[in-house]
C-alpha cells in the first residue's frame, strides 16, 4: 500500500518550548493509525501542523503526495479534522452546522445536501438532525463532532480524542463507525487518545509520543510484544548489580532493572539534615522484571529471593497491554 | 463565498440571540428618542413664548431707545430680550440667536435732536431669511412710525414757537398750512427717516466654526448611530473569541480557505448588521421622531453621500472589531475592552454633547476618534444639507482609520 502521510522530522517550539521534538513516521492508505501518549504530549499539536492549523517550524510532511507546507490547500482538501473540542455551533441544528461546514469545503447544492444526508446516517442522527446541538447529550454532540470531519468525504480523518467525556454506548457508537469508514470505504485514519484500549480495538500499528518524541512505533502486536509475557515489579530490601544480573539470567526472564528511586522529600522546617539522613531517604527498591512467561518468571524471581534470604517487600504484575508498554517506557502512567 | 457562509452562519446565531437584536436596534433608538427630547427642550427653552425672540443691544439707554423696544415689544409677533454688547456678540458667533439689533450710544440724543442715525440689525448668515425680514419689517414700521411722531412733533414745536414769537403772523399758521406742513412731514419721514435701519449679514470668515446654525436636537442622530454602528465590534471579537473557545476556529482554518477570507467572513456581519441598524436609526430619525412630536432629520441633499459614509462606517466599525479581537484575550477583556474603548470613543466622537460643544471644550482632542469624523460627515450631510465634495476629508480620515485598525489587527491576530 502506498503511504497517504509520510512525517518528516516534524518540529513545533512555543517560544523557547520544543512541543514537538523531530517526529517521522508513515501512515499507509487505508491504515488506522493510533497515536499514543498523556495530555500534553504533543500529540495535538502535531496534527494541527499536519492539518494547516499550525505552521511547522521545522521538518514537513506529505499528505497524498502534497507537501504540507507548499501545497497546504491541496492538503486541506485531502484532509478531515475532528477536533478533541466539540468544535460546533450549539445554537444551530446539526443539519445548519453541517451545512456549514460543507459550504466551507466548497461543497453546494445537491452535492451537499447528499453528503449531509449521508454523514447523519453514519452518525445515526438523521431522525434529530433539525435539532439545536445543544439539546443534544455529550456523546450525540461528540457524533455531530465526527460527521463535521466527514462532510467532505477526506482520504485521511485526523480523530483527535474523539470520546473524551462520552457514555459507554456512544463510544461504541463510535468505534463503530470508525471501523466502518475504514472497512467500508477505505478511509485512512490517524486516531489519538490516552484510552489504550481503544487503541488496541482500532489501530493497525500505532507510534508512543512522549514529551514531544516518538518513544516507539510498530503494530500494536509488536508493541505488546516488547513487554513479553508481562512485566512484574518485586520490591527488595536491597539491591546491587549482581543481585540485577543474575535475576537477569534466570529462566522465563528477559531483563531485571531497578526502577528509578523516589527522590527524597526536602527537610521540613526546623529539622536538622543529620535528624534526615537518619530516616530512610527513599522507599524500597522496587526492581522491574521484564518476563518472557509471567507465571513461571514469578516463581524463578521468588524461589531466586528466598534461596539469599531476600524478603519480597512489594509484587505486582503487570499483564502485557499497552497500558503496561508505555508504562515500560516512559515510566509513568498514560493518564497522569 | 466561504466568507459568505461564515457570514450567513454568524447572522443566524447572531439572529436566534433575541437579546443582541434588541441591544443593537431597539436601544440606539431608545437613545435617539431621549436625546432628541432632551436636547431640543435645551435647544427650545428660550422659546416658550410664541412670538420670535430679538435680542436687543441697548448702548444708549436714553427715553427714545426705551420708546423704541416698547414699541417693538408691543408691535406684536416679536419679543425683545436685552442682552448686553459681548453676549449678543458671542451668541450670534455661537449661533443661538440669529439676529441681534443694536441701538448705538446716543440714539435719544440724535433722536431728539432731528438728527438722523441708524440702529443695527446683524443677521446671521445661517439664520431664516424670511424670520429676520418679518422682524426687520417690524423694526422698521416702528422705527417710521418714531421717526414720524419726533419729527411731526419737531414741526409742531418749531411753529408753536414762531406763532408764539410773532403773533401778528397768526394767518400764516392756517389750518391749510398746518395740513401742507403735516403731508410734507409725512413725505419727509418716509424718504428720509429719521431712524434708519442699516442690516447687516456678517461675511463667512475663513475658519468659521462649522457648527453653527445647528440645534442641539438636530446633531442626535447621527452621534447616536455612530456610537452604536461601533458597538456592534464587540461582536465581532466576541463572535473569534467564541469559536476559538470551543475549537470551531481550529476546525475553519483546517478547511482549504485563505486566513483573510475567514477574517472577511467573520467581519462581514458586522458589516451587514451595522448597516441595519444605520438604516432602522435614520429611518426612525426622518418618519418616527416627526411622529413623536420631536425634530425629525433628513437624508440631506445628498442621500448618496449619506450611503457612502454609512458603509464606510459599517467597514470602519468591523475592522475595529477585529482589532478588538486581536488585543483581547478572553472574554473580560472583550467586554473590558469594549466598554472602555467604544463608550470612550463615542463619547468624544459627538454621541453625547453635540461636536460644537465638545469642541469648545476640548479643542482638537475629538478628531482622534473615527467616531468624530463619521458623525462629522453625517451631521454635515444629513443636518446642514452639505454634498459629497464636502465630506471628503472625513471619508479619507475614516479610511485611513479603517485601514489602520485591520493592519494592526491582522498584525496582532492570534491564528494559533
Amino acid at each position: 500500500m502506498p503511504a497517504i502521510l509520510e512525517v518528516d522530522n516534524l518540529i513545533k517550539k512555543f517560544g523557547d518550548h520544543l512541543a514537538v521534538k523531530g517526529v517521522s513516521f508513515s501512515v499507509e492508505e487505508g491504515e488506522v493509525f493510533g497515536l499514543l501518549g498523556p495530555n500534553g504530549a504533543g500529540k495535538t499539536t502535531t496534527i494541527s501542523m499536519l492539518t494547516g492549523v499550525l505552521e511547522p517550524t521545522d521538518g514537513t510532511a506529505h499528505i497524498g503526495g502534497y507537501d504540507i507546507r507548499t501545497d497546504l490547500d491541496a492538503v486541506k482538501k485531502i484532509n478531515g479534522l475532528v477536533p478533541q473540542d466539540l468544535a460546533l455551533y450549539p445554537t444551530l441544528s446539526a443539519r445548519a452546522n453541517l451545512n456549514f461546514f460543507g459550504q466551507i469545503y466548497g461543497l453546494r447544492g445537491k452535492d451537499l445536501k447528499e453528503r449531509v444526508e449521508d454523514v447523519l446516517r453514519i452518525v445515526s442522527l438523521t431522525d434529530r438532525a433539525n435539532e439545536a446541538v445543544e439539546k443534544y447529550s455529550g456523546g450525540m454532540k461528540r457524533r455531530v463532532n465526527i460527521a463535521a470531519g466527514l462532510i467532505h468525504n477526506p482520504r485521511l480523518l485526523f480523530l483527535d480524542e474523539p470520546t473524551v467525556g462520552v457514555d459507554p454506548q456512544s463510544r461504541n457508537h463510535i468505534f463503530e463507525s470508525v471501523l466502518r469508514l475504514n472497512r467500508e470505504r477505505g478511509m485512512s485514519i490517524i486516531y489519538t487518545s490516552h484510552y489504550m484500549e481503544e487503541v488496541e480495538l482500532l489501530c493497525n500499528r500505532a507510534a508512543v509520543i512522549d514529551q514531544g518524541e516518538i518513544i516507539a512505533l510498530d503494530t500494536i502486536k509488536n508493541l505488546i510484544a516488547m513487554l513479553g509475557g508481562g512485566v512484574i515489579k518485586v520490591g527488595v530490601p536491597k539491591v546491587d548489580d549482581t543481585l540485577l544480573t543474575q535475576m537477569s539470567a534466570l529462566p522465563a526472564v528477559k531483563e531485571a532493572t531497578l526502577m528509578p528511586q523516589p527522590i527524597a522529600p526536602p527537610p521540613v522546617a526546623g529539622e536538622s539534615i543529620e535528624q534526615k539522613e537518619g530516616k530512610p531517604l527513599t522507599a524500597t527498591p522496587v526492581v522491574k522484571v521484564v518476563a518472557e512467561n509471567s507465571q513461571e518468571a514469578i516463581i524463578n524471581v521468588i524461589n531466586f529471593l528466598s534461596q539469599r534470604d531476600l524478603q519480597l517487600t512489594s509484587l505486582k504484575i503487570l499483564e502485557p497491554n499497552l497500558e503496561s508498554v508505555f508504562l515500560h517506557l516512559t515510566g509513568k502512567k498514560l493518564r497522569e | 463565498m466561504k466568507a459568505l457562509s461564515i457570514a450567513y452562519k454568524d447572522l443566524q446565531i447572531f439572529f436566534k440571540d433575541r437579546g443582541s437584536v434588541i441591544v443593537l436596534v431597539l436601544l440606539p433608538l431608545l437613545f435617539v428618542v431621549v436625546m432628541s427630547g432632551a436636547l431640543g427642550s435645551i435647544g427650545q427653552s428660550q422659546e416658550k413664548d410664541s412670538r420670535t425672540s430679538l435680542p436687543a443691544v441697548n448702548l444708549d439707554n436714553g427715553a427714545m431707545a426705551q420708546a423704541l423696544l416698547d414699541g417693538i415689544d408691543k408691535a406684536g409677533g416679536v419679543r425683545v430680550e436685552p442682552y448686553t454688547e459681548t453676549d449678543a456678540a458671542t451668541a450670534l458667533d455661537e449661533a443661538s440667536v440669529p439676529f441681534v439689533l443694536t441701538i448705538p450710544q446716543g440714539f435719544s440724543a440724535d433722536v431728539e435732536a432731528g438728527r438722523p442715525t441708524a440702529l443695527h440689525f446683524v443677521v446671521h448668515q445661517d439664520a431664516d431669511r424670511t424670520k429676520a425680514e418679518a422682524v426687520r419689517l417690524v423694526i422698521e414700521g416702528v422705527t417710521r412710525d418714531l421717526s414720524l411722531q419726533i419729527q411731526l412733533l419737531a414741526a409742531l414745536e418749531q411753529m408753536g414757537q414762531m406763532q408764539a414769537g410773532s403773533p401778528e403772523a397768526a394767518e400764516a399758521f392756517s389750518v391749510e398750512r398746518m395740513q401742507a406742513q403735516a403731508t410734507s412731514q409725512f413725505k419727509s419721514a418716509s424718504l428720509q427717516p429719521l431712524v434708519d435701519v442699516v442690516q447687516k449679514v456678517p461675511e463667512q470668515e475663513a475658519e468659521r466654526e462649522e457648527n453653527e446654525g445647528l440645534t442641539l436636537a438636530d446633531v442626535a442622530v447621527p452621534g447616536v448611530a455612530v456610537l452604536f454602528v461601533f458597538m456592534t465590534a464587540q461582536n465581532t471579537a466576541r463572535s473569534i473569541f467564541d469559536e476559538k473557545e470551543v475549537g470551531s476556529f481550529r476546525r475553519l482554518l483546517a478547511a482549504p480557505m485563505s486566513k483573510a477570507a475567514l477574517l472577511i467572513g467573520k467581519m462581514l456581519p458586522n458589516f451587514i448588521t451595522g448597516l441595519v441598524q444605520l438604516v432602522v436609526i435614520f429611518a426612525f430619525g426622518i418618519f418616527g421622531l416627526k411622529a413623536l412630536g420631536l425634530t425629525p432629520i433628513t437624508m440631506g441633499k445628498s442621500p448618496l453621500a449619506v450611503v457612502l459614509v454609512s458603509v464606510l462606517l459599517s467597514i470602519c466599525s468591523s475592522a475595529f472589531g477585529i482589532l478588538l479581537a486581536a488585543l483581547a484575550r478572553t472574554p473580560n477583556q472583550i467586554g473590558g475592552l469594549s466598554s472602555l474603548l467604544l463608550w470612550l470613543m463615542g463619547l468624544l466622537g459627538g454621541a453625547f454633547v453635540p461636536l460644537f460643544l465638545l469642541e469648545r471644550f476640548l479643542g482638537p482632542v475629538p478628531k482622534i476618534v473615527p467616531h468624530y469624523w463619521a458623525n462629522h460627515a453625517l451631521t454635515n450631510l444629513m443636518v446642514r444639507g452639505l454634498g459629497l465634495a464636502d465630506v471628503t476629508l472625513d471619508l479619507l480620515v475614516l479610511l485611513g482609520f479603517t485601514v489602520v485598525f485591520f493592519a494592526i489587527g491582522l498584525w496582532r491576530f492570534d491564528f494559533d
